[in-house]
């Protein structure tokens, strides 16, 4: 077959009508699988393997679960593959042809796979990568362009999209309050505040700099002692969250918490923040002395602001950025 | 209005003089003075009352007027003291993972022509790993209200700022730090602003800055 020859009918070395057939079969779905996005068709065809590339990628698919299957992958004595989970699940038989399946493992695949590259899954939501097949998989976990979970804190929802979308699904389905601006003064009022047992939380999404921004306030436990926190989100990738800074604040009768610090991204989870202490920790006991009177109702004003930080250090790996101070 | 007395207050309210104390709102950690009210209110006694050492390590039972301290906390204990009303220190805490009892800090301030106690501590609040940081004032509580103070602890990108009143050292440390009426924060926030991430699990490098006002309206 002709590696470079997009057209089936102009390969010289063809010699089985089977062969062309499935060149034009892969071709056909090579639109069918990248929706006809030309942008795609226009990157595959630069390497030069459009129809190879997909052939090799179908032939990585198992038959039985249609995943990629990735070492060790099987096959049985007639050759046809099959991928290691579902081998498990066959008891012995050869899914397509029904004999009996042995130990054997079908490296010419895993090697060929090897040379295979492939754009990133989430290519239609603008990764323009592309990966060698044995190191898409972790990239897909981490690319960028790969949605969004939602960042409602309660119970796991498991709804995913793009900012804007999850910006509504927040507002109609979990009823968050939207404000817009950057600053922000909050009243947060709990009677009988040593009722709490489990976590209760607050989410309020703030609109500014065009961004949006989930601002959390909690109260849990902290070990043993009950403590009130608050921090920020960043609606987008951290790259982007560095941009930006905010302070929070608490206070009352000559004593005064502040709080400033880069948001993070949505991309960790609200436990995950809450747990690492990324954010303005207050003891109870110190939550009521703010709230004044009688101390039996927590009245917390929590006031704070958002701004975009001109000034980046611009190193990677999370390194020191320039002290505030 | 300020708030009726509370928990945290409570200890430096006690001998404010024309605060009729109110038996209704306080809680159980009410200090019962040796001396009945009356003689409380007599200024000339007060004076008089010598304080106890601040030094919080061995129970160390000297007292005596500011100055008396002063040159015991020098000469005995070894403390340092640091002029100025502002002030830059880094605290290197090795193995923060192995903490079994509170360690503790004391540094002493000289300025305004008087003298405070800075405590940076680590200790265990309810077994979560904790660090605190207060400033308490050699004197009287009634003196101690006319200054504030603040500590801050930044690094990494973040920073948290306490402003608070000095507490007088007729508190015990220990009472100040039980009622965390200072710069606290968890060990997993220290990390945050811990200047020597690469070193995570070895030490923990926090600097701690801070000033000293004088109120001006008292």
């Amino acid at each position: 077959m002709d590696l470079d020859s997009m057209d089936c009918t102009t390969t010289m070395d063809v010699t089985d009508d089977e062969e062309i057939q499935q060149d034009r079969h892969s071709y056909a779905s090579v639109s069918k699988h990248h929706h006809n996005n030309s942008n795609n068709v226009n990157v595959a065809a630069a390497s030069g393997l459009l129809p190879t590339t997909t052939s090799v990628h179908e032939l990585l698919e198992c038959p039985v679960c249609t995943n990629s299957m990735y070492p060790p992958i099987h096959q049985c004595h007639n050759g046809h593959t099959l991928c290691s989970t579902c081998k498990t699940r066959v008891h012995n038989r050869c899914p397509t042809c029904r004999q009996e399946l042995g130990d054997i493992r079908c490296l010419a695949l895993e090697k060929v796979a090897e040379s295979l590259e492939l754009p990133c899954k989430h290519m239609s939501l603008g990764c323009p990568e592309i990966f060698p097949y044995y190191s898409k998989l972790k990239h897909e976990t981490v690319c960028n362009f790969r949605p969004y979970n939602c960042p409602y804190a309660g119970s796991e929802c498991s709804v995913m999209g793009d900012i804007p979308y999850l910006v509504a699904h927040l507002r109609d389905d979990h009823k968050v309050d939207m404000h817009s601006g950057c600053t922000f003064n909050h009243r947060y009022v709990k009677s009988n505040p040593r009722e709490v047992e489990n976590a209760t939380w607050m989410l309020t999404v703030f609109h500014c700099f065009g961004q949006y921004f989930c601002l959390h306030f909690e109260a849990f436990q902290l070990g043993m002692a009950p403590v009130y926190m608050a921090f920020l989100r960043f609606m987008g990738d951290e790259t982007e969250a560095r941009n930006y800074n905010y302070s929070l604040e608490v206070g009352g009768y000559g004593r005064k918490l502040t709080w400033e610090g880069t948001p993070r991204s949505v991309r960790d989870s609200h436990r995950k923040v809450r747990d690492s202490h990324d954010g303005l920790i207050i003891q109870r006991n110190m939550a009521l002395f703010f709230s004044g009177g009688d101390r039996k109702e927590l009245k917390l004003r929590v006031t704070g602001r958002i701004w975009k930080d001109q000034q980046q250090s611009g190193e990677g790996g999370g390194a020191c950025i320039p002290n505030l101070s | 209005m300020e708030p009726q007395i509370n928990d945290l207050q409570i200890d430096s309210r006690l001998h404010e003089l024309h605060f009729t104390v109110c038996t209704k709102h306080m809680s159980s950690t009410i200090y019962q003075c040796p001396n009945d009210h009356t003689e409380e209110v007599n200024i000339e006694s007060q004076e008089k009352k010598p304080f106890n050492c601040p030094y919080s390590g061995s129970k160390c039972g000297v007292t005596g007027d500011t100055q008396w301290l002063l040159v015991h906390l020098r000469n005995d204990h070894h403390v340092e003291m640091h002029d100025g009303r502002s002030f830059s220190h880094r605290y290197v805490h090795h193995n923060p993972k192995h903490l079994h009892h509170p360690t503790w800090m004391l540094t002493l301030l000289d300025c305004f022509g008087r003298q405070f106690c800075l405590y940076f501590e680590a200790f265990h609040l309810r077994k979560t790993p904790m660090y605190i940081a207060f400033i308490q004032f050699m004197g009287d509580e009634e003196e101690a209200m006319s200054f504030s103070y603040t500590l801050e602890v930044s690094g990494n990108g973040r920073k948290l700022t306490w402003q608070g009143v000095p507490r007088s050292i007729r508190d015990s440390h220990k009472t100040v730090r039980d009622s965390q009426d200072g710069l606290i924060l968890t060990r997993k926030s220290a990390l945050f602003f811990s200047t020597d991430n690469n070193n995570s699990n070895k030490e923990l490098k926090l600097k701690i800055s801070g000033r000293v006002w004088r109120d001006q309206t008292h």
